[in-house]
């Protein structure tokens, strides 16, 4: 009769889903500018004692972990993008809207700046300070967003675009003062990059953002009723304050992360929940965890593109994302014209 | 469903010394259906979020079967009282199924899929609002009417005794006000739920309604010692149809003059204003203006 979602119906799509997901990592893992065999691959890692198998050292220690990590960006941008835009109930948030994106560059900024040089957990001081950048002012506008009071998710919304605003000019600020080679490397940091990443690394972040996504599917259902209004949802006995607070720190968390490990990729975290909504429908408990494995995909395919169109050179991946995400997302925005009700 | 709603001296205030509601009493019976009816800024919709359990009030009890509301937990009281607000489009494309749906919420666990008992309780809920026939339809391709039985469908899938409206038909015509009317009349007599509706159309609430709370602006009420303010020292009036809606209440509370006459057995009320094309060549309105 209706088209009622059954969890069958669901267990069957993210099953898909995440069969795709490994078909594009195998594909990918064999895309790039040394062409490698995966028999020669498979002989092991020494050919003989004193020479390593090269296909076997580009395969596991530079792609693999590259589009692990790919993965794990990719999913975290697209799960926190879902989240923001149900919360702010505004289809044009993205997970940088609470003043990560500026809060990440300030704390990268004055890790150059202040010549900080250790290491926390074997990461650049640029990644441990943009993280905990992008923690802090989410923290901050989330405050700012509670003192202005009732209407939580206007002011929370204001909050983060003065706030992103006044960041973003310090950073200019800083930028213009320092004549530092180490800025500029920054900034092109900030564009969003994937490099190749330590096993650990893969595991601690991929770890954080797995069991952030899994938290979160918990509030698919609840997320639904609450993009109706915080009274609506209130009326149908869901606790609004606690489900906002808990779903957008994940979240934060998660995308904190993400940009720790890769800079500002932007566009996935607001093109993939869009573009699995048109498809799909807006049932969260859906929506959250197929844009999360969409954006998995989506992901590694750009970083695939970006480390092989300009061969030898690479390209940033957030510049492959922006240039194919928009036209991609116009496509779907007219095949699926009638599933468009947000523009009404 | 025998659940009964009852206010007990109930002050709110959203600034100090500036009630909104003073000391309100009120008892609804179960199966009533309860007109909310008085000027803007009586505190109309302040006293539903109260009984939706939205506010706290400053004084009083606010009491469902006799327990106060705010020791029920919110899940608990979601299985009490549903509520249809103003109406509005939702920022995503749910369809009709899927936000009448979303109701069962409170009877469903976390994961939030729904049982047999839930599908059957929303097809119950589509059919009895005639929404049925556009339930894989997005609300926002719905008209106003449309979308307000909607709501009304989510209220009803809710499975609560009590329902409250704010404005149902504020943006509706003629007919479909009409529709909402009966819709919610037959809700009140054959589901046996108690309906709380807040309505600026007298004439209808005369029609449809057993009990009526009229509520008065209290600094007007208050603040004018020779006008009569309704009741003894109180903002508001309440009783049946007959004994609230008069012709002199009507007047004092709106500030307005109005003509009066009766259909049926209810009295119904025409607003008469000073620059109507009529009003300098009309004497005192006559029951004969009616011919």
């Amino acid at each position: 009769m209706h088209p009622f979602l059954s969890p069958k119906t669901l267990l069957t799509r993210v099953a898909a889903a995440i069969l795709l997901l490994v078909l594009v990592m195998v594909a990918c893992s064999f895309v790039g500018t040394e062409p490698i065999s995966l028999k020669a691959a498979l002989a092991g890692p020494a050919l003989s004692s004193a020479s390593p198998n090269p296909d076997y050292e580009i395969l596991l220690r530079v792609r693999v972990p590259r589009i692990l990590l790919a993965a794990i960006v990719g999913a975290a941008l697209a799960g926190a993008g879902v989240v923001f835009q149900a919360i702010l109930r505004n289809p044009l948030a993205d997970p940088y809207i609470l003043g990560v994106s500026s809060g990440a560059g300030l704390g990268a900024m004055l890790a150059v700046i202040c010549s900080v040089n250790w290491t926390l957990w074997g990461r650049s001081p640029v990644a441990v300070f943009a993280f905990f950048g992008a923690l802090g002012t989410v923290w901050l506008v989330w405050t700012i967003g509670r003192i202005t009071g009732k209407f939580h998710v206007t002011g929370l919304l204001l909050a983060g675009v003065v706030v992103n605003a006044c960041f973003s000019a310090v950073i200019m600020f800083l930028t213009s003062i320092t004549r530092s080679q180490d800025v500029y490397a920054t900034v092109f940091w900030l564009m969003g990059n994937l490099a190749e990443e330590e096993a650990f690394v893969l595991w601690a972040s991929g770890g954080c953002v797995v069991a952030g996504i899994v938290a979160l599917l918990f509030l698919g259902a609840q997320l639904n009723v609450i993009s109706f209004g915080p009274t609506d949802a209130r009326s149908m006995g869901i606790h609004v304050e606690r489900v906002q607070f808990v779903a957008l720190a994940i979240s934060a968390f998660i995308t904190a992360v993400a940009v720790s490990l890769s800079g500002l990729i932007g566009f996935v975290g607001l093109i993939v929940p869009h573009a699995v909504r048109l498809v799909l429908g807006p049932d969260h408990r859906q929506l959250l965890p197929l844009s999360c494995v969409a954006g998995a995909i989506f992901l590694i395919v750009a970083d695939t593109v970006a480390r092989w169109i300009v061969a030898p050179a690479q390209l940033p991946v957030g510049v492959i994302t922006a240039m194919a995400g928009g036209p991609f997302f116009l496509i779907l925005l007219i095949r699926y014209n009638r599933k468009v009700y947000w523009l009404s | 469903m025998t659940t009964r709603v009852q206010l007990h001296n109930v002050t709110f205030a959203y600034r100090p010394d500036q009630p909104v509601l003073k000391d309100i009493c009120l008892s609804v019976e179960p199966a009533t259906f309860l007109a909310v009816v008085g000027p803007n800024g009586a505190g109309k919709t302040t006293l539903i979020d109260l009984l939706a359990g939205l506010l706290e009030p400053q004084e009083g009890i606010v009491a469902i079967d006799g327990r106060e509301i705010h020791s029920y937990s919110r899940r608990h009281l979601a299985e009490k009282v549903a509520l249809v607000r103003q109406e509005h489009v939702p920022v995503f494309g749910f369809s009709v199924a899927e936000t009448v749906l979303m109701a069962r919420i409170a009877h469903v666990g976390q994961w939030g899929f729904e049982r047999p008992v839930d599908r059957r309780t929303v097809a119950d809920a589509l059919d009895v609002t005639d929404t049925a026939q556009f339930a894989s339809r997005p609300l926002a391709d719905l008209s106003g009417g449309e979308r307000q039985r909607v709501f009304i469908a989510r209220a009803l899938a809710q499975d609560t005794p009590i329902i409250l409206l704010d404005e149902p038909t504020s943006f509706l015509d003629l007919r479909h006000q009409v529709a909402i009317y009966d819709l919610l009349k037959s809700v009140q007599r054959e589901k046996a739920r108690t309906v709380i509706a807040i309505t600026h159309d007298i004439n209808l609430a005369a029609q449809y309604c057993d009990q009526v709370l009229l509520l008065q602006p209290w600094r007007a009420a208050s603040g004018d010692q020779s006008h009569s303010a309704p009741g003894a020292g109180a903002h508001y009036r309440v009783g049946s149809t007959h004994q609230v809606f008069t012709k002199s209440e009507i007047e004092s509370v709106f500030g307005i003059r109005v003509f009066s006459a009766s259909v049926g057995s209810e009295n119904m009320f025409l607003p008469l204003g000073e620059m109507a094309k009529d009003a300098g060549r009309r004497g005192p309105p006559q029951p004969t203006d009616l011919a």
